[in-house]
């Protein structure tokens, strides 16, 4: 490309401008928790956190039970993680390998979970989960997410299948080894990049996830912390930096993580979606 | 992600092999997704009430009639359409951008990279909470940037005006998704073959016909995809809109998917519930079949030249 005098300057105020929109909200989120009450309602805001209020995140962890909050919110995202890929590898296997009737219905149905939104589904799922007994419980919230997890990531491991040469498998084949023997011996260490990206993904969505932690769940003890930092909502009582800092403990640990392990994620999806 | 690639493998032996692995997963989502679906089916012409789920009269059409008479349809449809418009046009167009930014070298190009998919990372409970706070009207930052520039603004009370409230939600959801866009035309990005770049430009083209003639055609499929899913993933967005407006002020924010959960867990009216839930998944579908059929014209199009 012809880079003129003008792109060399803009450029980099240009990416300077984007990655200031990117950080903001999260680097207001945590002056916010570092503003003492009696500032937050000044007539100029403090542009920078005070570092004497790091102590509002002790208080916190005191009077508000966030620690239990964010450990139930990694509990759900665990277990999603583990059973989505456990239900997502012999279905993409299928689909990247095989040729069979029912194959374009398999697809679909899994394309089509992405127009079904929680908010519909979560009133006859709480039904079924009565009748299963796994309301307010962290196991049913796991099987809930595990529902809208399995079909992406299926799809982005089958991305990945379909870029395994066959001969790889056919030496294996000749030697009289089995299909299940092939995906877990041969294929599975090749996709290694994309099942850690496929982790990535689910872990996520666990730890995201609102309406059915919201909806499936009552007991206080079980809240998961998107739960637990919405019913700050519309509350008034608890003071706004209070309120952040509970943001920041559920928001950072997940921003600084996706940060180290966002190469292996956008090289594994790209993998998978992007093939048109 | 319409393409079934038909493999080369050939079934040898036994041909019940890929059932059994689609089972699990066939099994699953027939539980958990589409058997509730079914319920929903049927639930949307039934009488229902919140806190009585098993009494469910049946009332053929009368949700839907209600709906499209009484209820706030119209006005809802237009806000979803409005919503989802504005997500897939700014949300892809910003991605795009800010792909083509971060594809050219330059120094710290990993960490930029790195550092614009923040927004994706974090949860929407989290962004619901600090943009509401961001768009306080009296001692929110914006309204204080706003102030500072000396601007005849600054005193908007972005989530309660019902011309602001839309605006301010779709702003928050396009600074949330936009990252998404960008990694995946940025992964795109890479496939542009070089040659065909640098031939545009000894050709003498400008960066817009380089853009035309070598990226574009690289990058479209892939664009395309985007657009179809954001378009169907702001259809059923909740969590986001529901946290800092609860689709008011006044209607200005109700997607189809707030009005659903108002009507089933404000109103307690699940049959109504139900049917709004139906017509949004019949918008999604046709949006769907538009899509395949857009975009199967344009590959036969371009087959032909």
């Amino acid at each position: 490309m012809t880079a003129s005098p003008i792109s060399h300057t803009l450029r980099p105020l240009a990416v300077l401008a984007l990655l200031g929109i990117a950080a903001f909200p999260i680097y207001w989120m945590v002056v916010t928790s570092m503003t003492p009450s009696s500032e937050l309602f000044a007539e100029r805001p403090n542009l920078l956190p005070s570092l004497g209020q790091i102590s509002i995140y002790g208080e916190v962890f005191r009077t508000i039970p966030v620690a239990r909050w964010l450990w139930n919110s990694f509990v759900v995202a665990a277990g999603t993680t583990v059973f989505s890929i456990l239900l997502a590898i012999l279905p993409a296997y299928a689909l990247s390998r095989f040729r069979f009737t029912g194959i374009a219905i398999l697809g679909f149905a899994l394309f089509a979970t992405q127009m079904l939104p929680e908010a519909m589904l979560v009133v006859p799922l709480y039904s079924i989960f009565g009748k299963l007994s796994l309301l307010n419980s962290l196991f049913g919230l796991i099987l809930a997410n595990t529902a809208f997890v399995v079909p992406v990531i299926t799809w982005i491991i089958k991305g990945a299948i379909d870029g395994i040469p066959l001969e790889v498998e056919e030496a294996a084949r000749m030697d009289g080894c089995s299909r299940i023997d092939i995906v877990l011996a041969i294929v599975l260490p090749l996709i290694a990049p994309t099942l850690a990206a496929a982790a990535v993904i689910s872990f996520f969505h666990g730890w995201n996830e609102y309406v059915f932690a919201q909806t499936l769940i009552s007991s206080e003890q079980l809240r998961t912390a998107s739960v637990g930092l919405a019913s700050f909502v519309g509350e008034l009582s608890t003071p706004i930096h209070a309120v952040m800092a509970v943001g920041v403990m559920y928001t950072l640990p997940a921003v600084i993580f996706y940060l180290f392990a966002q190469r292996y994620v956008v090289a594994g999806m790209t993998a998978g979606s992007v093939k048109g | 992600m319409a393409d079934l690639r038909p493999s080369e493998v050939r079934l040898e032996g036994n041909s019940w092999t890929p059932y059994l692995f689609a089972a699990p997963v066939a099994i699953y989502l027939i539980l958990f997704q589409f058997y509730p679906l079914a319920q929903e089916f049927y639930l949307s012409f039934t009488s229902t009430d919140l806190l009585r789920p098993d009494d469910n009269p049946f009332v053929g059409l009368d949700n839907y009639a209600f709906l499209f008479e009484a209820g706030d349809l119209h006005n809802v449809l237009w806000i979803t359409a409005i919503y989802t418009v504005c997500c897939v046009v700014f949300a892809v167009g910003f991605g795009l951008l800010a792909a083509l930014l971060l594809d050219a070298p330059f120094i710290g190009r990993g960490v930029a990279r790195a550092l614009v998919t923040i927004p994706w990372a974090a949860p929407s409970v989290a962004v619901a909470l600090v943009f509401t706070w961001m768009f306080n009207a009296q001692y929110g930052i914006f309204n204080h940037g706003l102030r500072a520039l000396s601007l005849p603004f600054g005193a908007e009370n972005w989530l309660d005006n019902p011309l602001l409230a839309l605006p301010a939600i779709l702003f928050t959801t396009v600074w949330q998704i936009f990252p998404f866009s960008s990694v995946v035309i940025l992964a795109a990005l890479q496939g542009v073959p070089h040659e065909l770049r640098e031939a545009a430009a000894i050709d003498g083209a400008d960066r817009f016909n380089i853009f035309k003639i070598a990226v574009w055609p690289t990058i479209q499929p892939t664009v395309f995809m985007l657009v179809l899913f954001v378009t169907i993933w702001s259809l059923r967005r909740f969590d986001l809109i529901w946290l800092m407006t609860q689709g008011g002020p006044i209607g200005a924010t109700n997607t189809m998917v707030i009005e659903l959960y108002r009507q089933g867990f404000v109103y307690r009216d699940l049959g109504s519930a139900a049917a709004i839930g139906m017509i949004g998944l019949t918008v999604a579908l046709v949006v769907t079949v538009i899509y395949f059929k857009v975009t199967l014209a344009a590959e036969r199009a371009q087959g032909k030249r």
